[in-house]
């Protein structure tokens, strides 16, 4: 078995790709059709091509659950999930200035450095570095 | 102040109070980025840092979940990646990432790549001859 994909629900997939390939910079790997207007959307990091690919799912939009979790955790501030990055400061710099709203400034945390985002989409996305 | 901000907080107070301690990881963490082609081992890493040598293995264990050795490795394996994507033979790439042994960096390589060496660097030349083609 290999992990080669990892999800994050979003309520509209047409605006999660221009936000994740214009502002966070990743590329699309697939794009198929499903029913209903939905798709098989795929992205990979533009620096790891081979690495795991983030699927853009529309989840909150078909199950009740998934859109009271994805509710739950942007209202306690909670991030759905969180990408590695070379520098936090560089890239909160980076996303502030293409008008990126950020949650929590560059904070570090023991080994740590951290910021966390809104994606828009209806999540929090933490950016991580190992110091 | 969010849920979680509150969280982090009590949590960062819980398991990141020791300073000291913090330093000294960082400090060995960063060594091994800036000498892992050298020949690195915990006797020199805990030396640099005046800590006995077990005392630094559970310390780095502690705070990055992985011992010295392990991160060492990984580290030398992303670097040799890179080298051979860039055309560097495998014997070359085995020698300036430090590994002291052929047949333990291919070892080494499969374990942690899937693929050996010499398939990993073919697949990506053809890679990129395909992408300036198409």
């Amino acid at each position: 078995m290999k992990v080669t994909l990892i999800s994050i629900p979003v309520r509209d997939q047409e605006k999660a790709l221009k936000f994740y390939t214009e502002k966070l910079g990743f590329i699309i790997k697939k794009d198929m059709p499903l029913e209903g207007g939905n798709r098989w959307l795929t992205l990979v990091s533009s620096e790891w091509q081979d690495g795991p690919e983030l699927l853009l799912e529309p989840g909150p939009n078909h199950f009740e659950p998934c859109k009271i979790y994805q509710d739950a955790l942007m209202e306690a501030g909670m991030p759905y999930t969180q990408f590695d990055v070379k520098s936090v400061d560089a890239e909160f710099g980076r996303l502030t200035e293409l008008g990126v709203e950020f949650s929590v400034k560059p904070s570090t945390m023991g080994t740590w450095k951290y910021a966390v985002f809104n994606d828009t989409c209806g999540n929090n996305i933490q950016i991580v570095e190992t110091l | 102040m969010t849920l979680y901000e509150k969280e982090i907080n009590r949590i960062n107070g819980l398991i990141y109070s020791n300073q000291e301690q913090i330093e000294t990881v960082i400090g060995v963490r960063s060594y091994i980025d800036h000498n892992f082609d050298k020949d690195l081992n915990l006797d020199l890493l805990s030396r640099f840092r005046f800590v006995s040598k077990y005392h630094l293995l559970r310390l780095f264990k502690k705070y990055y979940g992985l011992t010295p050795r392990q991160y060492l490795i990984d580290k030398r394996v992303e670097k040799s990646k890179e080298h051979l994507k860039n055309g560097l033979s495998v014997t070359e790439t085995c020698f300036s990432v430090g590994f002291e042994s052929l047949g333990s960096f291919s070892t080494l390589f499969k374990t942690k790549t899937g693929k050996s060496p010499t398939q990993f660097q073919k697949e990506q030349l053809s890679r990129s001859k395909l992408g300036s083609e198409l």
